[in-house]
């Protein structure tokens, strides 16, 4: 391998957080994948896509890009916000549509989200990944959507 | 095959008879049950599945970003 990897985009502007310390043991664990958690900032805002890809999976609150190699990202818009329904969630794409990373997918208000009571901390899952093939970005630093928040591979 | 292992889940999950409702969300499926204390852990992680989250009657069982086809697997044998 060589190169400096897939560059894994911000999908929201916010706080760079660790994914242990997201309150879901799916993704503080590391169940289905290694990553970074973002903590949004407040207000109105699209997520965006993460890498350049097809949307093989969107559900109002989460969806997944796939690379053409097969490499996939999951963004998980805040923690247990399936209960939501979609409600202030809007999509702005349709599964099987292919993406360009900082392209808008879901608009969404982590206010709202907090005020409905879930924590809207945004992991972001390389699926499947080895751990140690992740450079992430500090914790504690700060990142717009599109910016690049950690590596993989590489 | 996709097949085996739903009826492999559901078979651990105490059968469709125990099923109440079971979703598919991205990487898990949440399932709400009649009686959660007859969910068989040990099966389920031989079917794939790489954890076991029990809240009283609501389970949810982490099986990768298959979940969601494994749910319609699923809905198909209730």
């Amino acid at each position: 391998m060589t190169g400096a990897g897939r560059v894994v985009r911000s999908p929201v502007g916010g706080t760079v957080t660790a994914l242990a310390d997201v309150p879901d043991p799916v993704f503080s664990q590391a169940m289905v994948g290694p990553g970074i958690a973002v903590q949004p900032r407040g207000g109105h805002a699209d997520a965006v896509a993460p890498i350049d890809g097809t949307l093989t999976t969107v559900h109002a609150h989460a969806f997944v890009v796939a690379g053409d190699d097969g490499a996939a990202v999951l963004v998980h818009l805040g923690i247990d916000t399936v209960k939501q329904h979609g409600e202030g969630f809007t999509l702005h794409v349709v599964k099987g549509e292919r993406v360009r990373a900082g392209q808008p997918v879901v608009g969404w208000d982590p206010d709202a989200v907090l005020a409905a009571g879930y924590a809207p901390v945004v992991p972001v899952i390389a699926l499947d990944a080895q751990q140690e093939s992740l450079q992430p970005a500090p914790s504690g630093s700060p990142v717009e959507a599109g910016d690049e928040l950690f590596s993989w591979g590489g | 095959m996709a097949d085996e292992r739903a009826g492999r889940i559901l078979a651990a999950l105490g059968g469709a008879d125990n099923v109440v409702e079971i979703e598919g969300c991205i990487t898990r499926l949440r399932c709400e049950l009649e009686d959660g204390s007859v969910v068989d852990e040990a099966a389920l992680k031989q079917a794939g599945a790489h954890g076991v989250m029990k809240a009283g009657s609501v389970v949810q069982v982490v099986v990768g970003p298959e979940a969601d086809t494994i749910a319609e697997d699923i809905q198909d044998l209730l």
